[in-house]
């Protein structure tokens, strides 16, 4: 009997290579001199030279984490931590070099500006090279930019708000962060504004053996509301590749901020990212995140729900396949009055892929007559994969509901033969099957993204689920 | 500091969950003679002798507990099922001034076909400190079905200590029912081995804590074989400043095709200050597996309670009520009517 195929993902699209040029490319390895010269480079304020090099300090003190995936290949002499590309910032895709421009509308940012989104950023390897927003935001005070334009006409509120939210002593690689971010995106949403249309910022790292340090800081202030979309991507190298971005959210009261996230890195990158929001008064922040790429993953975006009535939901989804390691999970900490969670994880393995959702729940002693509810599953599609679930709840006071649960297994046979008994041939019932599970996730993207989600999840008629 | 019953995987060192540290703990050096031990055995199909096999555990609390086993148990029990009984043997370890610390090694082994259950029970006198050490080592070879009921009614000032270690061949069942309510600190590490198919572990534990009881449980159930099955349901109360931690894991191993494995636990918070964190794990890496695992925690219903109340019993009284209820499922696992009594009315004294 012919078998369904559930297919890797195409890459086709994101492997694309250009050729290794830059304007500035540092030397590999991570010193004080290093740190030193990013700064010159980037023209850095004093206050943020200083800090770097603090952040260094703290680097090298701080410990590999002791648990997670082995990331032991990663080697900081082996990499590049600033690579400054042949450009400065446009606002315009035709002041673009070609060959850059070239890779984003092969991505199709250009074409999804025109149709889809309010703004977009791109960045390619450590510099932002093309930013743009709709007018009428520009008008109603919306600040959409890149971090180095941020720190130069922002400062005291980049200085105020920058890894503040995410300190440096968090782990070693928010301390690597501190030390040589470079790129990333500043938004400001006034008080009072929705933005009703998503920006969206795209990460492109094109040079071998480099990493990108991209820096977020998004604040959306009292009452106000956004959608933002960030994707990233790269080719595929032999050696591995670093990604350690940071994203900082500041959701004031009453606002809302929807974060969406399309993870494709290439199979030789270590994604090791940091996300944290700070919610305020009946705030919400919500995380939509689809995590295909990377060789290895730890990613745990984390809100603190810090105001009394402040909401998060957090919608998942992993596909992790040959040679991946997914590390992906959620935190949350509820630390006022009648905060609510929301959380829906799932994870598909195959072909030796490896997926693991870990999460946190706290529930502190001040944050009494929360909720929070918690769904995990997890595919196998062959028995080669592995799937794992660590979620650690920590509650610390009594009047709370709290609930969490999880499952794990193959495709059921039953539902199988629900749908063949319908007319349905086995290989339809599967792909329906794997595309129902994925759906909860899907539905929460935006429609083009959605499809990619779907085209990512391709199904052929011949091959083998398990 | 003693650092014990490490998960076997780890997770982020932030979340106070990899192990449990405890600082205000002396591992006697010197233990003594326990001998308030009573043994009723009326089967001729169970054999008591002192021939234990030191043989090294897989998880265990840590090294210097078990290594305190190993070399200074004051009391051995190996315990040969051979054939099937309905006569349970009780084997009951009762504290007092002069025995006051219990380091015990004991093995079971049960023979194909047979069936027995075993009562284990660990009691002290109210105004002593004891210490209690001890491991636990059941193997059930091919048919063999085993109930285990073990009692850890301590009074509060003592240190409860207890690794357990199960090896399940084909067809094997093993059932514990673990009471756990004594002790300052009750740790125990749980170990199943489902090694053959058709291997069946079942836990039950009910846990009550109060003052500043500190209960860390970790519960690791590897399955290896085809159609292998474990259940681990935790349950339990804690109030006034009591803090429980549950790890449970559940690891499907290559090859244990159509295996199950469910983890449930509830925790029900009768103070603010009482703290819950709990970590149900499941690892998988065989796909022809069903496993789930859900936890929660919240404080008694208002609704139960104000129906109760308006039926004349007072808060406390009605508090009770739930949780005897609560605790009812798993004490009806336990035929010995005076045993279920006594935990009834440890559970009246408790919640006082």
């Amino acid at each position: 009997m012919s078998k369904t195929n559930i297919d890797e993902i195409n890459r086709n699209i994101y492997d694309i290579k250009n050729k290794d040029e830059y304007d500035y490319k540092i030397k590999k390895g991570l010193t004080a001199e290093i740190i030193n010269e990013i700064s010159r480079q980037k023209s850095d304020p004093e206050w943020m030279r200083q800090f770097r090099l603090k952040a260094l300090e703290v680097y090298n003190e701080l410990e590999l984490p002791t648990w997670g995936p082995d990331i032991s290949e990663l080697n900081m002499d082996e990499i590049a931590t600033y690579v400054k590309p042949k450009t400065d910032l446009k606002n315009s895709w035709k002041d673009v070099p070609e060959d850059i421009k070239d890779t984003f509308d092969k991505l199709g940012i250009p074409e999804a500006e025109k149709k889809s989104l309010a703004g977009v950023g791109a960045q390619y390897d450590s510099e932002v090279v093309y930013h743009s927003m709709k007018e009428e935001l520009i008008k109603q005070g919306v600040i959409y930019t890149d971090m180095e334009t941020a720190l130069r006409e922002y400062s005291e509120i980049v200085k105020e708000h920058f890894m503040k939210c995410v300190p440096i002593y968090d782990h070693k690689f928010v301390a690597l962060h501190g030390a040589v971010w470079s790129g990333g995106s500043f938004v400001y949403v006034p008080k009072g504004v929705k933005v009703d249309i998503p920006l969206q910022s795209y990460f492109r790292l094109n040079s071998p053996e480099s990493g990108q340090f991209e820096h977020t800081l998004i604040i959306v202030d009292e009452g106000a509301s956004l959608h933002f979309i960030e994707g990233c991507s790269a080719p595929k190298y032999n050696k591995v590749n670093l990604h350690a971005g940071c994203v900082e959210l500041y959701v004031k009261d009453n606002a809302y901020l929807r974060y969406s996230t399309i993870e494709n890195w290439s199979k030789n990158m270590l994604n090791l990212n940091t996300k944290k929001a700070v919610v305020g008064k009946n705030a919400q922040i919500d995380w939509v995140t689809g995590s295909f790429g990377s060789k290895i993953s730890m990613l745990y975006p984390m809100s603190i729900l810090n105001g009394k009535g402040a909401k998060t939901e957090y919608t998942g989804i992993s596909f992790a396949g040959k040679g991946q390691n997914l590390d992906n999970g959620f935190k949350v900490i509820h630390n006022a009055e009648n905060t609510s969670s929301v959380v829906n994880a799932k994870s598909i393995s195959k072909n030796g892929g490896s997926c693991t959702y870990r999460s946190l729940v706290r529930i502190n002693d001040n944050a009494k007559k929360s909720k929070c509810s918690v769904s995990c599953e997890s595919l196998m599609l062959d028995d080669i994969s592995k799937s794992d679930t660590i979620p650690v709840n920590d509650i610390r006071t009594d009047e709370v509901e709290f609930s969490h649960e999880a499952k794990i297994g193959k495709i059921s046979d039953k539902a199988i033969f629900y749908l063949m008994s319908r007319g349905l041939s086995e290989e339809d019932a599967k792909a329906m099957i794997v595309r129902g599970f994925a759906y909860p996730i899907s539905k929460e993207l935006p429609i083009e993204y959605a499809v990619e989600m779907n085209n990512l999840i391709n199904l052929e008629l011949d091959g083998a689920i398990g | 500091m003693l650092k014990l019953n490490e998960t076997p995987v780890r997770t982020s060192r932030n979340f106070n969950i990899n192990n449990i540290k405890l600082d205000d703990i002396n591992i006697p050096d010197s233990i003594g003679n326990f001998e308030n031990i009573t043994i009723v055995n009326e089967s001729s199909n169970i054999k008591i002798d002192n021939n234990v096999n030191n043989t090294n555990l897989t998880y265990g609390l840590g090294t210097i507990l078990e290594k305190q086993v190993k070399e200074n148990a004051n009391q051995k029990l190996n315990i040969l099922v051979d054939g099937k009984t309905n006569k349970e043997l009780i084997v009951d370890f009762e504290f007092d001034e002069d025995n006051i610390n219990l380091v015990d090694n004991i093995q079971v082994v049960a023979n194909e076909n047979s069936k027995a259950t075993i009562i284990i029970k660990y009691q002290s006198l109210e105004n002593i400190q004891a210490f209690h050490n001890g491991i636990l080592k059941v193997i059930a070879k091919k048919n063999a079905h085993i109930n285990i009921i073990l009692l850890n009614l301590l009074n509060l000032k003592s240190y409860n200590f207890i690794s357990v270690e199960n090896e399940l061949k084909q067809n094997a069942k093993v059932n514990y029912t673990i009471i756990d309510f004594g002790g300052k600190n009750s740790i125990t590490n749980y170990y199943s081995n489902l090694l053959e198919n058709n291997a069946d572990n079942k836990i039950n534990t009910i846990y009550l804590g109060k003052e500043n009881q500190l209960f860390d449980f970790n519960y690791i159930g590897e399955l290896r074989g085809e159609k292998a099955n474990i259940n681990i349901e935790v349950q339990g109360a804690i109030k006034d400043n009591a803090n429980k931690h549950f790890k449970g894991t559940i690891d499907f191993k290559k090859g244990c095709k159509k295996a199950m494995g469910d983890e449930s636990e509830f925790c029900m918070l009768l103070s603010d200050t009482a703290k819950s964190i709990s970590l149900p794990m499941l690892l998988c890496s065989e796909e022809d597996v069903e496993g789930n695992h859900s936890s929660s925690a919240g404080k008694i219903g208002e609704k139960e309670l104000f129906y109760i109340m308006s039926r004349g019993f007072e808060l406390k009284e009605a508090m009770k009520l739930i949780v005897r209820a609560m605790f009812n499922k798993v004490l009806e696992n336990i035929e010995n009517k005076e045993l279920q009594k006594q935990i009834l009315k440890e559970i009246n004294i408790r919640l006082d």
